[in-house]
């Protein structure tokens, strides 16, 4: 095991940065992103003047753009992260990284730090653009709200960008950490649902027992997701609402509502989604030779 | 003080044994020369001093610290030119050495260093569209950031011209005379010979000869051939030359214009002069390297069987 020193932290944090900033990927992906965001604006402005006049533009417009950040986010922060350990393996740049009085937990951790950065930059330079637009076209809007939907934007985009990281530093060749990022994504994004759904198609058969307790577990599970906790986390700190129809029928079941089911309790998953992969990442990059 | 001490250090990779209970050791302000053909395991060895791969079994030091548990603060004191690795190619070779700087806690400046490997002229340029001789100049100024105790040279000469491996050499003198230990790896006998106090010469995962330059060339009681192209053909020529001490043969040559083949282990000098005191004139003279090369395939070639030793190169 490897000690962490902060200005090694810094040094590859401050390197990865300027790295990751200059990669076309990155910013053609941002800009589109952009352009989605813009065309979300613009659709709420044409048909938005019902939802205006009652007072609730923020919270439709957080709605629709949680919708498209949810998965947009993820994509983002994977292809901006699963170069980078394997890359560095691949075109050997890594020597020149480790070469230097840096240990390899420093290397993960500035990694981590350093796309991160970029990720968050990227998000305050769209949102911020796509602010101007909204107060232009629709005539003001929460900032409180928005601003919360950017800050949990960035939570959860830093927790991609560790899971990224920590698969990339996890495998030798880039084609594998995209593979495995990928099916993370497709896991989160398409499986979970259907996973939730055959939870309950068990109970309803009688293979589950059908009480409090396994309500409580399917959904706990449901609740892992990092995607799913951007939400919850959402509808704590934005009027936005929860619609999405299984887990309202499944809440349904519920007579009481445990703390682990809480909304506040996605936070802290969010936040574990964060810490725990950089930890497995950097245990296993210490053992293994580059 | 010893710079670096490998002590019966083995690496196995799967079922290849890289490394067989290598030892030796580099003593401080030495220039050496780490030899072998590719696969022979000299950047396994270089790996292990790095930390970036385990020894199955043995120890590397460098300057009495050990390579597993001290590496941080072994880093700290070397400079590292790391053998077919890519630069950051959207990065400027002016932030590639922001970042040595850095890292390292040094107040070097890059353009300084940069004139020192004749780079400074692409200092803002993106390494991306740098020719591999310019990133290996690169790399070569990275590695001298905080004038390190010891420089670790793995292949440096890849990729550089031969004005640039000149140039190389002159820097790997100027270093030394600094009194920083320098450890170059190549697999080129000519380019260590010139710079190199002691040489090693790797085979197979074992340390085959250990021993200065002049050492070597009489461990295989080489010397060069010298091939003096002359404006005639003289018999007297030939006596006079083979009268030399040092001189073991000289032939003649029925080429046009003809020529004589000189094995000597003593001055050039001496043999040219002895043919011009014959009234032959020298129009060009050549040294054909039966020297070191001859010495290095001397060791690594041939049917040296061992029983558990690889041949392919072993990449990690």
């Amino acid at each position: 095991m490897s000690g962490v020193e902060f200005s090694s932290v810094r040094a590859i944090a401050i390197k990865d940065f300027r790295d990751a900033v200059r990669s076309w990927t990155f910013w053609g992906l941002s800009a589109l992103f952009f352009l989605v965001i813009a065309l979300v604006v613009g659709v709420l402005a044409y048909f938005g003047q019902d939802i205006a006049a009652e007072g609730a533009t923020t919270e439709v417009l957080v709605m629709y753009l949680s919708g498209i950040t949810r998965p947009a986010i993820p994509l983002i922060a994977l292809l901006l992260g699963w170069k980078a350990i394997a890359g560095e393996r691949e075109s050997g740049s890594i020597k020149i990284m480790l070469s230097l009085p840096h240990s390899r937990t420093d290397a993960i951790l500035g990694k981590v730090i350093g796309r991160s950065a970029v990720l968050s930059l990227s998000l305050i330079i769209g949102f911020a653009l796509a602010a101007v637009i909204v107060a232009v076209v629709l005539g003001g809007f929460d900032v409180a709200e928005y601003g919360g939907l950017l800050l949990v934007s960035i939570i959860y985009a830093v927790a991609y960008t560790s899971i990224a990281v920590a698969v990339s530093s996890t495998v030798r060749s880039t084609t594998a950490a995209a593979a495995i990022l990928f099916s993370i994504f497709l896991l989160f994004y398409l499986l979970w649902d259907l996973a939730l759904i055959a939870g309950f198609t068990l109970i309803s058969l009688g293979y589950l027992p059908d009480s409090e307790y396994t309500y409580q577990l399917l959904l706990f599970l449901y609740y892992l997701d990092p995607g799913m906790s951007y939400t919850n986390i959402l509808s704590l700190v934005t009027s936005a609402v929860d619609i999405d129809i299984a887990v309202l029928a499944f809440e349904g079941q519920l007579e009481r509502t445990p703390f682990f089911l809480r909304d506040w309790f996605s936070l802290v998953i969010l936040l574990c989604w964060v810490v725990v992969p950089t930890a497995i990442g950097i245990a296993r990059f210490n053992r293994t030779d580059l | 003080m010893t710079a670096i001490s490998v002590d019966k250090l083995s690496k196995r990779f799967g079922d290849t044994l890289a490394l067989d209970d290598l030892s030796f050791q580099v003593e401080e302000g030495e220039v050496f020369g780490f030899l072998g053909p590719n696969g022979a395991g000299k950047s396994t060895t270089i790996n292990i001093l790095l930390d970036f791969a385990r020894p199955t079994a043995g120890e590397v030091r460098v300057f009495g610290l050990d390579a597993q548990t001290d590496s941080r603060e072994i880093r700290r004191r070397i400079g590292v030119l790391p053998e077919g690795v890519e630069t950051y190619s959207r990065l400027t070779a002016r932030q590639h050495l922001e970042f040595a700087i850095d890292s390292k806690g040094t107040d070097d400046d890059p353009e300084e260093l940069l004139t020192r490997v004749d780079l400074v002229d692409a200092i803002d340029k993106k390494a991306g569209g740098y020719s591999k001789g310019m990133s290996q100049r690169l790399m070569l100024a990275m590695a001298l950031v905080g004038d390190p105790d010891l420089l670790i040279l793995d292949e440096p000469s890849t990729g550089l011209d031969p004005n640039g491996a000149r140039e190389m050499r002159d820097l790997v003198r100027q270093e030394a005379a600094r009194g920083a230990t320098v450890f170059f790896s190549s697999h080129i006998m000519e380019q260590v010979e010139a710079v190199c106090d002691r040489v090693g010469i790797l085979r197979a995962g074992e340390m085959v000869a250990i021993d200065t330059v002049e050492g070597l060339r009489d461990s295989v009681g080489g010397g060069s051939t010298l091939r003096v192209v002359v404006d005639r053909a003289s018999q007297d020529a030939l006596e006079r030359v083979r009268s030399l001490p040092d001189v073991t043969s000289a032939t003649g040559e029925d080429t046009e214009p003809p020529a004589l083949l000189v094995k000597t282990s003593g001055s050039k000098t001496a043999v040219l002069s002895e043919v011009e005191a014959a009234g032959v004139e020298v129009v060009d003279f050549s040294t054909e390297q039966s020297s070191l090369e001859d010495v290095f395939h001397a060791y690594t070639s041939g049917s040296r069987s061992r029983g558990e030793t690889v041949e392919q190169e072993v990449r990690t």
